[in-house]
């Protein structure tokens, strides 16, 4: 491990005995939990993330230009789409404990195995990544050594969507690195794309697909395929907010033409957004971004992909922004995350520098900060104080969060 | 030879009420017949254009009612016989001609026959059409069996001429679509001159200017003609009683409720308790006529359906003549006794009979009733109205229905009058949020499209048929081009009026006749308004909803999207199948898919059924109209449609 973890608070102990209580509970009532419960549990009380885990399992879920569309009703009482969906209430605890090594489990950035500041090696290889290029660098370097046989990754529309797309061929994976800020359905790419002929799948995710993965590993319906025992690597985005893209194309539009931008970035301490467009530059203020965040990611607890093999984020540096902006911050958090990284420093793949005193302290404060805003505004909108929808309130991040 | 044209006089045919109707103005030797479709009136036409040839005839079916009689009027101002044939609605389309054809008079006979249908068994209104002849002032007549229905219909074209007015006769659905027998009589020469006449002195009846002004002058005539059309309805021998010279109760009706009020009195046996009084001339109605059978006893009971328009006009004359037929009990549609809602029927007159006489009479004994209901429920298939099978509507509706999910802005359809007004139910998976009369969808929705600066930011759009686009579709889209509404005009193109029954409409190159006539493009039209334009095939469950999703991001003014596609039924398939479907048992994994049955539970075509025993679905080859849509659908790719050569 490197830098400052002396800190860190690991769970593991003291938290046993509620593991499961509210799923039992619930199975208890003969719920049911299908379409019309996530309809109106999740998708109409404007919770979805639009991750797509539950579309293209069926017929009547799909993802239309980043939302999710119920096409027609279902009368099951039981169903995938409310089982895998991240914001469908959920023992998250529980699948912690299940999916990673109760000793790397820490309250404010899930589990930890180590942090890392590093970099795609070579400029060349940035050239086309939104910052250190670390993600194509480590997703090419899975589909290369074999651990994968098939990366889900965003690929950019002329409308300014992304839909996830499988490559295969490394070289494929360096050419889409760029953000654009709307979430690309990859849960939903990734049950369309698993049904096929992919055996070892690698996905790039945002923290509440990585949430939805993670559910969906846990094999909450018994007897349904899910092709999940596919899934071979989950490399995880940092994420503050994803935008609605009807907001925010509405936004763009009065600023530029769509076709003509290229990708955008926010600098850290300004209150602006940096559109990069063909024609140069446009900066936006925050507050304007700020209006077409997805209302259900003021909900989202999770900044760092807690449920990731491995988390990418941009790094924040004493250096220059430009300098900055070429590095990562990495959280390895399990075994495969840990292989990759080990074979990215043997392979020369990735460069690697010191981390900064007080960066991971940093990160931290800013991941509780997301906790508790996320906390707050659920227990605003359920004006319950303990109850927080999808989350378990008994859950001992929650805990420690609400104090 | 058709039976309509046999010219053997004193013969006796089965004639359905609206044959009987044909052959009225047969015997009356018109020359013109128009009309538009609509149930239950259009086999009139029909009938009349089968004849057209050997009776030398000249018969439309007319872009709209309104036109329908203005061409009608044509003939009539040429000095010909004419008849103007249409439903209770086509009326209202045609009011506006109505009152001023009225105003100028005619010259030779116009009869206008209007169909209404009293519980709407093929409308979405219930109007009566009675009361715009007495707010236009033009007399009405209403056959009471299928003889009348013939005998009064040619009177009516004598009537006309002797007054110079239009005559209106009045049919129901029960009139027009039953059938009873009728002696036919003389077929007159179908040798007719055509001439307008305009030199004369300018306020000639039949020489001068057809107009309705000056107002005040030609209004006082019209009304001088409504004083003599009464004084010659006091003994028209339409106008009948039955029963006994001191009734203990007057029944008087017109019109199929005759029948009814007939069958209710036989039922009950009350030949010597209850007089009869049948009014063929419902309007103006004869006040001495009235006056005597009135003066007969004083509890009346008046039978009709719908609204009370006789009674209103009976209890008017009543109140005029009570010093001399002294006070009076009157029963019907204002006291409660009959209903003002739905179709009359037997059972109605003798609940109305039994109230009035204390008689005590059970139509249907509470303990059948409640067998009949539980075995209802039980036993018999629970059947919903839908789509035919390879219908393109259900094709239509499945893409518009998933384009505005997919769009996800609380879109909407705006209905309007067809077959596809049914998709106000899951058939059609519930798209349409309003439906009216005809064209009335895309003007809704013209309006709707303007709503933008209220907030309103929900996708706008229409649905009309071919036939109802020529009808009155075309202004409203006119309107929203004009006017920049942002809206989308879905045009369900299947080649034909229909529900009605395939009547041609100016979309197609054939006239009611069966000439060749010059077809009028959809596309061409609206393009020459200014609209965009994309034709598409419904059949196609990719393109369309596709299309109609970009055309959604669109938002430049009214955009028209065709989905054309000939109906399952229509004559031109014959019936033939574009694919013969099949479902693979095997790829079928049934309840194990997590499809929830989307082909029979959603799709709902009834050329799907799902097979209880072997849980797959499956193709009924009878019913099957082989149009392949149910392929798109099925998640498993089990539907497997190959093409018939």
């Amino acid at each position: 491990m490197q830098g400052g973890y002396e800190d860190l608070i690991i769970v593991g102990i003291n938290q046993v005995g509620f593991k499961g209580r509210r799923s039992k509970e619930m199975d208890n009532q003969v719920q049911s939990r299908g379409q019309k419960e996530l309809q109106e549990q999740v998708i109409n009380a404007h919770l979805c993330v639009g991750c797509g885990a539950c579309a293209y399992l069926c017929p009547y879920q799909v993802i239309y230009k980043d939302q999710t569309i119920v096409l027609h009703d279902c009368d099951l009482a039981e169903g995938r789409c409310y089982a895998f969906c991240p914001r469908t209430s959920t023992d998250y605890d529980a699948i912690r404990k299940a999916l990673f090594d109760e000793e790397d489990l820490t309250l404010e950035l899930g589990p930890i195995k180590g942090f890392y500041i590093v970099r795609a090696a070579g400029e060349v290889n940035r050239a086309n990544a939104q910052h250190g290029g670390t993600v194509s660098a480590l997703m090419a370097l899975a589909l290369e050594e074999g651990l994968i046989d098939a990366a889900i990754v965003a690929e950019g529309e002329d409308n300014f969507l992304h839909h996830g797309i499988a490559v295969t061929e490394p070289i494929d994976i360096k050419k889409r690195g760029k953000s654009k800020f709307i979430v690309s359905p990859t849960v939903a790419e990734f049950n369309k794309i698993a049904a096929g002929d992919a055996k070892k799948i690698g996905v790039v995710a945002t923290p509440c697909q990585a949430q939805a993965f993670a559910k969906m590993r846990m094999k909450p319906i018994a007897g349904k395929e899910s092709h999940i025992d596919k899934l071979q690597l989950v490399i995880g985005l940092f994420c503050g907010w994803a935008l609605s893209w009807r907001k925010f194309t509405d936004l763009l539009r009065r600023s530029t033409s769509l076709e003509s931008i290229t990708g955008m970035d926010k600098p850290p301490g300004t209150q602006t957004v940096e559109i990069f467009t063909t024609n140069g530059t446009i900066i936006l203020p925050v507050d304007d971004i700020n209006t077409c965040i997805r209302e259900a990611c003021h909900y989202c607890i999770d900044s760092t992909a807690e449920f990731s093999d491995i988390s990418v984020g941009s790094a924040r540096l004493p250096e220059s922004w430009e300098e900055t902006k070429t590095w990562n911050q990495v959280i390895v958090r399990s075994e495969r995350g840990q292989t990759l990284l080990e074979l990215a420093r043997s392979k020369n793949v990735l460069e690697f520098r010191d981390v900064p005193e007080g960066n991971f302290d940093e990160l931290k404060k800013a991941a509780v900060e997301k906790k508790k805003g996320a906390i707050e505004r659920l227990r605003e909108k359920s004006g319950q104080p303990n109850d927080l929808i999808y989350l378990d309130e008994n859950d001992p991040v929650i805990k420690k969060i609400m104090g | 030879m058709s039976k309509l044209i046999d010219e053997n006089e004193g013969a006796q045919y089965l004639y359905m009420g609206n044959e009987a109707i044909a052959r009225g103005a047969l015997e009356a030797g018109i020359s013109l017949a128009s009309g538009y479709p609509g149930t239950p009136s259009s086999e009139i036409i029909e009938n009349l254009a089968k004849v057209a040839g050997e009776r030398n005839l000249y018969v439309e079916w007319s872009t709209n009612e309104k036109v329908a009689m203005e061409v009608a009027a044509a003939a009539s101002f040429a000095q010909l016989r004419s008849l103007c044939v249409m439903k209770q609605n086509g009326v209202n389309v045609a009011s506006d001609f109505l009152l001023h054809l009225a105003g100028s008079g005619t010259r030779g006979g116009m009869v206008l026959v209007t169909c209404d249908d009293p519980g709407a068994l093929s409308s979405v209104n219930e109007g009566e059409s009675r009361h715009f002849f007495r707010m236009v002032e033009v007399p009405l007549l209403e056959p009471g069996d299928f003889q009348e229905a013939k005998d009064m219909t040619k009177w009516a074209f004598e009537l006309s001429e002797e007054l110079r007015s239009l005559v209106a006769v009045r049919s129901v659905t029960r009139m027009s679509h039953a059938s009873g027998n009728v002696k036919i009589g003389k077929l007159p020469s179908t040798d007719k001159q055509a001439e307008f006449r305009y030199s004369g002195f300018i306020l000639d009846p039949m020489e001068g200017i057809v107009g309705s002004a000056p107002v005040a002058f030609r209004h006082a005539e019209q009304q001088e003609k409504i004083k003599k059309v009464r004084e010659i309805f006091e003994d028209c021998p339409f106008n009948t009683y039955e029963g006994p010279e001191k009734p203990d109760l007057l029944v008087i009706t017109s019109s199929a409720c005759t029948l009814y009020s007939r069958e209710a009195i036989n039922l009950l046996g009350l030949q010597d308790r209850v007089g009869l009084l049948k009014i063929g001339t419902t309007w103006p109605l004869p006040p001495r006529l009235l006056t005597k059978y009135l003066s007969l006893t004083d509890r009346i009971l008046i039978v009709e359906e719908v609204l009370p328009f006789l009674e209103d006009n009976v209890k008017i004359i009543a109140a005029e003549q009570a010093k001399a037929i002294g006070v009076k009990t009157f029963y019907g549609k204002n006291n409660g006794t009959i209903p003002t809602a739905g179709e009359m029927n037997p059972d109605h007159v003798v609940a109305a009979f039994c109230k009035i006489l204390n008689i005590e009479y059970v139509t249907m004994s509470s303990e059948y009733e409640q067998r009949a209901q539980l075995l209802g429920f039980t036993l018999v298939p629970n059947r919903e109205q839908t789509f035919c099978p390879g219908c393109p509507h259900r094709a239509s509706f499945w893409s518009i229905h998933n384009a505005l999910q997919l769009d996800n802005r609380k879109g909407f359809v705006c209905g309007d009058i067809g077959c596809y007004t049914m998709a106000m139910l899951p058939t059609g998976f519930s798209t349409l949020k309003t439906v009216h009369s005809m064209g009335s969808g895309t003007g809704i929705a013209s309006g709707f499209g303007k709503l933008g600066p209220f907030g309103m930011d929900q996708p706008v759009l229409s649905v009309c048929g071919d036939s109802t686009f020529y009808h009155a579709a075309m202004p409203a889209l006119v309107n929203a081009v004009h006017h920049k509404s942002n809206i989308i005009m879905i045009v369900l193109d299947n080649s034909g009026t229909a529900m009605t029954g395939f009547q041609p409409h100016p979309g197609l190159a054939v006239s009611a006749m069966g000439d060749e006539v010059p077809a009028i493009d959809v596309a061409k039209i609206c393009e020459a308004v200014g609209a965009r334009v994309e034709v598409r095939d419904p059949f196609n469950l990719k393109e369309t909803p596709d299309t109609l999703l970009e055309l959604m991001e669109d938002q430049e003014g009214a955009k028209v999207l065709i989905l054309r596609q000939k109906c399952a039924l229509s004559p031109e398939r014959k019936a033939k199948k574009y694919f013969e479907m099949q479902v693979d048992e095997e790829r079928c994994i049934g309840e194990e898919c997590g499809c929830n049955r989307l082909c029979t539970r959603i799709l709902r075509c009834p050329g799907l059924f799902w097979d209880k025993e072997k849980k797959t679905a499956r193709i009924d080859e009878v019913l099957c109209a082989g149009c392949g849509v149910c392929s798109y659908i099925c998640p498993e790719e089990a539907i497997i449609r190959k093409e018939v050569a």
